[in-house]
């Protein structure tokens, strides 16, 4: 993990240049920055672990999903230092947030919901893949991250939920 | 013993496909089977009252000459040119939704290159529930079981490949060339012939499942479409008049399927890319991308990435990167 005065550096340079995206993979840690109409956003996470053994070797850099253009925002976390009893549910892929099954239909989950580690919490979507996400732990959840429809991008969180 | 009957019949049946127009004896079947001549010509009579147009010459035994377009087991197996897909087939008359009951399969264990298939759906979906209008008969609906060991942001392209794979498989079998709409709807001269529901089922870093569902109008006549989508969709008929044995078309589609998934797993997406975009009825023109938020992109499709992103250059000069949207051309 770079230090925080190595980060600042970054963002620095990257403010006075003209790269508008810059994603940085390390040994289990990313730093992921955009520029979005003068406003830098830095977003910090844990690299998803890598798939099990018969996976093929890690994708190169190239195959990582870009970053959308129109989403993110301004929005900045420091990634270890949570709140253990709080889990993140984070999006595993770039795609579109779905909370319920049709667009007339109940959500799958609700802030209170008690969820089980596979009760399925939303669905991700890209390139017409439905991709149902489930909670992974036992708990309730306490709150929806994303809205409906919008753009979600790798690693970002979708839902807090209290375990038990 | 009802189980064990019907199985003798489809084994019959697998024998007389496999040697279709030539003949294969009485005694033959009887040895390979293990049953009396007597309940061979009792299932032969079976099959001729379904469709099936079998001579029966003394002492040459019997020739199949013509067969109905009929799903079964037997019949999609029977010339099957597949090492993994359609090992297991599920053959239902009527379901609500073939793809309903592989996710209950695949939740189950069933094996990479299941395939559930059925004559009808009552309640065929598409994409967030949509309605999927699958009559009795008349079309192909199959939902595959896949178990690609990738990561999660390499599955996505897994339903461009389906798209690339049904084209060449409706090409091998009809002649006929279908464009691709990104990123997987299969058009004819505009209109929707085949539509594509990609599910997946996942654990925290694992893919469980991927399950392609297919839906392609085959033999459906034009007046049974519902008003509302007669301007949009179409079927095999309508395009060149003529009947398919659906069950050929699910061997097309399952060989072509499995060739391109093989290379997609040990190649990668760029040698399917080629042919996706040699398919492709919207690069290099100008095209519309809705997203499910409502934010609209206008511009000039210029091409997809090595993961199968649409990269549209929008009116205002930027080149956006489209992962999920809604294109009109």
């Amino acid at each position: 993990m770079l230090k925080i005065q190595e980060i600042r550096e970054l963002i620095k340079l990257i403010d006075g240049s003209s790269i508008d995206e810059f994603e940085y993979e390390f040994d289990g840690s990313k730093i992921v920055m955009k520029k979005n109409a003068g406003a830098t956003a830095v977003v910090a996470q844990p690299a998803a672990a890598p798939a099990p053994s018969p996976a093929p070797a890690p994708a190169p850099a190239s195959a990582q999903p870009l970053p959308a253009s129109d989403a993110g925002g301004e929005k900045s976390e420091a990634a270890p230092a949570e709140d253990e009893k709080l889990h993140k549910i984070v999006s595993p892929m770039v795609g579109t947030f779905y909370r319920a099954p049709s667009p007339d239909a109940e959500p799958f989950v609700k802030v209170g919901s008690k969820v089980d580690k596979d009760t399925v919490v939303c669905i991700v979507e890209a390139m017409k893949l439905f991709n149902e996400i489930e909670a992974d732990v036992k708990g309730e959840i306490v709150e929806v991250l994303a809205e409906n429809g919008q753009l979600v991008e790798y690693g970002q969180p979708l839902f807090l939920v209290k375990t038990e | 013993m009802g189980e064990h009957v019907a199985r003798t019949k489809d084994q019959i049946l697998t024998m007389l496909l496999k040697n279709m127009n030539a003949f294969v004896s009485g005694q033959a079947i009887c040895d390979r089977l293990g049953c009396s001549r007597t309940a061979v010509w009792k299932h032969i009579q079976e099959l001729q009252k379904e469709g099936y147009i079998i001579e029966s010459v003394p002492r040459r035994g019997y020739r199949l000459v013509q067969r109905p377009d009929r799903l079964s087991e037997a019949e999609i197996k029977a010339g099957l040119k597949c090492q993994v897909f359609g090992r297991t087939i599920i053959y239902k008359e009527s379901v609500v939704s073939t793809q309903k009951i592989a996710h209950f399969l695949a939740e189950d264990g069933a094996e990479e290159g299941t395939l559930v298939v059925s004559d009808e759906q009552t309640g065929g979906r598409g994409r967030l529930g949509r309605i999927w209008h699958s009559p009795k008969g008349s079309g192909i609906w199959m939902s595959l079981i896949l178990r690609p060991a990738l990561p999660f942001h390499r599955t996505p392209p897994l339903t461009l490949m389906a798209a690339v794979a049904v084209v060449r498989a409706i090409h091998a079998a009809t002649g006929l060339r279908c464009a691709i709409k990104w990123p997987n709807d299969v058009l004819y001269e505009g209109k929707k012939l085949v539509g594509i529901l990609t599910e997946m089922q996942a654990e925290e870093n694992r893919v469980r499942a991927v399950i392609i569902g297919i839906g392609m109008n085959v033999n459906t006549p034009s007046d049974a479409f519902p008003e509302e989508l007669k301007e949009t969709a179409t079927s095999l008929k309508i395009i060149t008049g003529k009947a398919y044995a659906r069950a050929e078309l699910i061997q097309a589609i399952l060989f072509e399927l499995e060739s391109l998934y093989h290379l997609y797993l040990t190649e990668g997406f760029r040698a399917i890319k080629l042919m996706w975009e040699s398919y492709s009825t919207s690069l290099g023109k100008r095209i519309r991308a809705r997203t499910a938020h409502g934010d609209v992109v206008t511009g000039v499709a210029k091409g997809i990435t090595d993961d199968g992103v649409l990269l549209v250059e929008g009116d205002d000069g930027r080149v956006h990167p489209i992962y999920s949207a809604d294109i009109d051309l």
